[in-house]
This record gives structure tokens, C-alpha cells and sequence, in this order.
């Protein structure tokens, strides 16, 4: 009876380990190898890693990739920091009606939404036609370039940033913001004694998501980017159609490594309490 | 005057509110805004604390207008029904908050919270954290910590109210010492009439948004003015009179005599439920239950299903 409850378990998991194995283990592990399978030699070794780094082409756009990366985390979370304390805090029929409306970019499909950015923004997109309505002829210049990738960006991060730390704000009692006022607190200091100290694991939390699934973005960039630099995941699509698997492998291990290091600052987070936080 | 309230009024978009609300308290007096939620008492509250605008009227504490202040410039502390101290910060950190933002010297801060945290009896828990305390715990702290800051009137929004029975009797007691020897003016909020006879100076019960009666414990229990206050404080028998007036008395008011004594009013025994050092009968009088609290040795000679008559020491005759 006993060796059986023992077995048990195990044979429950083990569909979900096969599976698990098949479709996302066993890529990993051949992805890896694969990165490090020399095309010419044949043999194993950095070549394909040192292509990167050696090469200015590639490494101005692992720069341009994280310097994307980087603005628009930087970018969404202080918009959304703002907005959501802004929802949180005012009560006006405005602010209703932005609590509601901010998650709608969630709803529409990233491509529909690339493509409705482009005809408002490109050079002779909406806001140039309405400039020309009152004599001016407008270019955002922000087509072909890192600026649009990062509206973008912000589009499609901000619902997501904003909805994350609105659920930390809420767990924020009226009472207790009223009590910092009535000990005569100005609004930075309820902000730096109170909302910043009772928020700032789930801001950073939103920050590693919003830069683990921009690191690899592919859509925005391939329909927005320029030729030249480009974005790291329009550089492995590229690799990947002219056949450089080697190369592809390589490139997509960077990326992970890139992931893993918000992925850690993460896990970092959501290990360690507060000592205030035990029993809450 | 400590503090006037003058033709208060702050109106919702529902139609709810406070109306015409007139208040002069003393200081060191211990003012109780009693009644049913919804029925404002929180409300003028908070305008008194800045939390909430007034539409008119006027504020004054020790003479000056206040009522265009927010809360961070008025003299006033608040304590909340609950979720009052701040999580992250350890019970120290709590009180002291207050007082670096007055800029009070560190030495002097120091003494001055453990003198406060040694009168409310928490001065064991100084390094803790408002997690790591009771609900009673964290409320005395609560009120440690507005009185740190010296309020010229400290402001008590149910306090009590998420407390057990056991603890809030023994808080209330507690808070009525403080209070006495600090000479502190006071303005509580509650909606138990039990816990407002037991600690107030004055009590005022609200209704809908605008004062039913002011009054102290004993004028409003013996002399109530409405209707309204005769059903919310205390125990109280209703009976319509002949001529669409209605008579209230009270059960301790209630005489009840054997059968044959000459009364108009006459009633069957129905329960006899005996409360500790008195006993509680209700009777049936025509289509109404009237109960009486009769003496443990008086009840004895009554039992279920008796006829008796009964007469009042004392009525009240409502329209």
C-alpha cells in the first residue's frame, strides 16, 4: 500500500514531464548545442557567439535592442506608476472613465494595432494631414526609427504596467494614506514614505516582464524598424531564413541570457520579505 | 470654545449628507456623534478632521476658521476604524513619524513616545511591527500616536468597532482615563449607543444627515425628545394610544400587577427569561409585545400565561 502511494504520484506527473520534455527541454538543450556547432569546421566551439561580438553590424543592434529595451521599461513604468496613481487616488468621472478604458489596447490584436499606429504617424499619416489642414506640413520622422518602435512599445506595456501596479495600490488603505496626511505629510512624502515602500516589488516585477517580452519583440520592429540597426529579433528571423541555424542558436541563447538576468532580478523579488511583510 | 461647528452642511450627489449641523464643544470635553450608519456621523467627522469639504458653514477651533484647511494644516488627529498605522514601519517608526516631520530633536522624540507608549501600557512592543500586534494593540498605538502630536482635538472614527466585545469594553475604559488626564476634547464616533452612554460628556444622536438631540447620557436616555432617539437608545415599548398619539416606556418602567388591580391596561404572561440580578417578561397587550424588567424576587410570583394588568412609573407621548 505504501509503495504504491509512492510510485503514484510520479505516474500522475509523468505525462506532463514528457510533454514538457518533448516540446520545451529537448529544444532548449539542442538549441544550445546547436549554438555552439561550427558551420565551416564542423567542430564545436564560439564561433558562432564570437560572429556577434566581433562583428559591428551585430553588436550596434544588440545595443540599439537594449537601449529600445531599456527606454521603453523606463518609460512605460513611470507613465503607468503615474497613471495608476492617478486612477487610485482621484475620484473625478475622468478618472472612472480612464479606469476603464486603459486596459482596451490589451484588446486589439498587436499586428491590427502596428498597422493603425503606422497610418496615424507615418510621414503622411493622420497627424500630417491634420497638420496640413492648418497650413503646416508635419513629419514625426518617427517611421524607420527607434522612436516609433518605442510608442509602440508603450502602447501595448503601459495597460499591462498600469494594471499590475494598480493591483498594489489597491491593496493601499485610504485610511492609511489620510493618517500620513493628518501627521501633516506633504504629497512626496506620502509617496516616499508610503506608496514607494508598499509598491515597489510589484513596480519592479512589472519592469522585468515589460523587458523579458520586449527583448525579443519581433512584430513591432519588423513593421517599424529601419533596414539599419536592427532589433535582435528581426536579426534571428533574418538568420534563420538564409539557413545560419548555428548562428540563429547563438543569437537566441543571448537573448536568453539577456531574459535571465531580469528573470533572476525577479525571482530575487518575489523571494525576499520584508520583515513587516511576515504574518501580513 | 474648543471647537464650532456653525450651519454645517455637505450635501452628495444622492441627496445624502449633513444639514444644518450646529456643535459648540468644550475643551476636554468628550462630544459623541451617535446613530445608524449612513446617518452622517462620520461624516461631519471627517469635515471636522479636513478629509472633506463643507459646502457652508463654518469650523472654528479656539476662535480661528479651519474649515478651508486640509488636514495636514489643521490642529486636529484622526484615528481610523481600522488599517491606521502604516505596515512597513516597526511601532517606533510609527510614532516618531509625526514628529520628524515637527522637527522635534531626536532625544527629546524618543522620550516623548516612550512616555506615550508607557500610558497606553505598550511599551513592551516598541520594536515590533502592527502585523505582529492584536487588533486592540494596534489601536491603542493609534491613539498613542495622535496624541503624540498634541491635537487640540482628537478625532475618533469608530475606533472599537472591529474589536471583540471583551476588548472594546475594556478600550473604552481605557480611553476615557487617558482622556480625563490629559484633559483632551474630544469628538468620537460610534453607532453602539451602549458604548456612547459609557463614555460621553454629551452625546448627539444623528439621524438622516441632521441632530436628532443633544444632550448628555442621562438627559437623552430620560428625557428623550423624538421618536426617533426613544427607539435608538435604550430598550423602549411602543403603544398606540386611542387617539393616534403613540406612548413609550420603558421596560424597567413597567409595573406589573396581579389581575385584580385597577389598571386600564391588561396583558397575558408569554416569556419569563430570567438575565442575571433581573428578569425579563413580555407580555402580550392587545396586538403589541410590551416587556418589563421586574426584580428577580418580584418575578417569582408570576408565571406563563398569567392575566395580569400593568401600569408605567413613567411614559413618554410621541405624535
Amino acid at each position: 500500500m505504501e509503495k504504491e502511494n509512492k510510485v503514484l504520484p510520479y505516474l500522475m506527473m509523468l505525462p506532463s514531464i514528457l510533454l514538457m520534455s518533448l516540446v520545451v527541454i529537448y529544444p532548449i538543450i539542442m538549441g544550445v548545442i546547436t549554438s555552439f556547432q561550427q558551420q565551416e569546421s564542423g567542430g564545436y566551439g564560439f564561433e558562432n557567439y564570437r560572429y556577434f561580438f566581433e562583428n559591428d553590424y551585430h553588436t550596434t543592434g544588440i545595443w540599439y535592442t537594449l537601449k529600445i529595451v531599456v527606454i521603453t521599461v523606463v518609460a512605460a513604468i513611470a507613465i503607468s506608476y503615474l497613471l495608476a496613481i492617478f486612477l487610485r487616488f482621484s475620484n473625478t468621472p475622468i478618472s472612472r472613465l480612464m479606469g476603464k478604458l486603459y486596459i482596451l489596447p490589451r484588446f486589439i490584436p498587436a499586428l491590427v494595432a502596428v498597422n493603425g499606429m503606422i497610418t496615424v504617424i507615418r510621414d503622411s499619416g493622420l497627424i500630417n494631414r491634420i497638420s496640413q489642414v492648418f497650413g503646416y506640413n508635419l513629419h514625426l520622422n518617427m517611421m524607420y526609427d527607434e522612436k516609433g518602435i518605442i510608442l509602440m512599445n508603450l502602447w501595448f506595456n503601459i495597460p499591462f504596467a498600469t494594471m499590475m501596479i494598480s493591483a498594489a495600490l489597491s491593496a493601499i488603505n485610504d485610511s492609511e494614506v489620510e493618517a500620513m496626511r493628518d501627521v501633516s505629510a506633504s504629497k512626496t512624502m506620502i509617496f516616499t514614505n508610503l506608496i514607494l515602500p508598499l509598491t515597489y516589488r510589484d513596480v519592479f516585477v512589472a519592469a522585468t516582464f515589460i523587458f523579458m517580452s520586449n527583448i525579443s519583440s519581433f512584430t513591432t520592429p519588423y513593421l517599424m524598424g529601419a533596414t539599419y540597426p536592427k532589433m535582435m529579433g528581426v536579426t534571428l528571423f533574418d538568420l534563420y531564413n538564409n539557413f545560419h541555424y548555428g548562428r540563429a542558436a547563438a543569437l537566441s541563447v543571448i537573448m536568453f541570457l539577456f531574459s535571465s538576468v531580469a528573470a533572476s532580478i525577479y525571482i530575487y523579488i518575489n523571494m525576499r520579505k520584508d520583515k513587516w511583510e511576515v504574518g501580513r | 470654545m474648543k471647537l464650532q461647528v456653525k450651519n454645517v452642511e455637505k450635501l452628495y450627489g444622492n441627496g445624502d449628507g449633513i444639514r444644518d449641523i450646529n456643535l459648540d464643544i468644550e475643551e476636554g470635553e468628550l462630544l459623541t456623534l451617535l446613530g445608524p450608519s449612513g446617518c452622517g456621523k462620520s461624516t461631519i467627522l471627517r469635515t471636522l478632521g479636513g478629509f472633506i469639504s463643507i459646502d457652508k458653514g463654518q469650523i472654528l477651533i479656539d476662535g480661528k476658521e479651519v474649515h478651508n484647511l486640509p488636514p495636514e494644516k489643521r490642529s486636529t488627529a484622526m484615528v481610523f476604524q481600522s488599517y491606521n498605522l502604516w505596515p512597513h514601519m516597526t511601532i517606533f517608526e510609527n510614532l516618531a513619524f509625526g514628529l520628524k516631520i515637527k522637527k522635534v530633536p531626536k532625544a527629546e522624540m524618543s522620550k516623548r513616545i516612550e512616555n506615550m507608549l508607557k500610558l497606553v501600557g505598550m511599551i513592551d512592543h516598541i520594536k515590533k511591527y502592527p502585523t505582529q500586534l492584536s487588533g486592540g494593540q494596534q489601536q491603542r498605538i493609534a491613539i498613542a500616536r495622535a496624541l503624540l502630536l498634541e491635537p487640540t482635538v482628537l478625532l475618533l472614527d469608530e475606533p472599537f468597532s472591529a474589536l471583540d466585545a471583551k476588548i472594546r469594553v475594556q478600550m473604552r475604559e481605557e480611553l476615557k482615563q487617558i482622556q480625563q488626564s490629559l484633559n483632551m476634547t474630544v469628538v468620537f464616533v460610534t453607532h453602539d449607543q451602549e458604548e456612547a452612554m459609557a463614555v460621553s460628556d454629551r452625546i448627539v444622536v444623528m439621524n438622516k444627515g441632521v441632530i436628532e438631540q443633544i444632550g448628555s447620557p442621562t438627559e437623552i436616555y430620560d428625557n428623550p425628545t423624538t421618536r426617533y432617539v426613544a427607539t435608538f437608545i435604550g430598550e423602549m415599548n411602543f403603544l398606540k394610544n386611542t387617539d393616534g398619539t403613540t406612548l413609550a416606556v420603558r421596560p424597567e418602567d413597567v409595573v406589573i400587577n396581579a389581575d385584580n388591580a385597577d389598571t386600564s391596561i391588561e396583558g397575558i404572561i408569554k416569556t419569563i427569561m430570567i438575565l442575571g440580578h433581573y428578569t425579563s417578561i413580555s407580555m402580550e397587550v392587545g396586538d403589541t409585545t410590551v416587556h418589563a424588567y421586574v426584580p428577580r424576587l418580584k418575578a417569582n410570583k408570576f408565571s406563563i400565561n398569567d392575566k395580569v394588568s400593568i401600569s408605567f412609573i413613567k411614559y413618554y407621548t410621541y405624535n
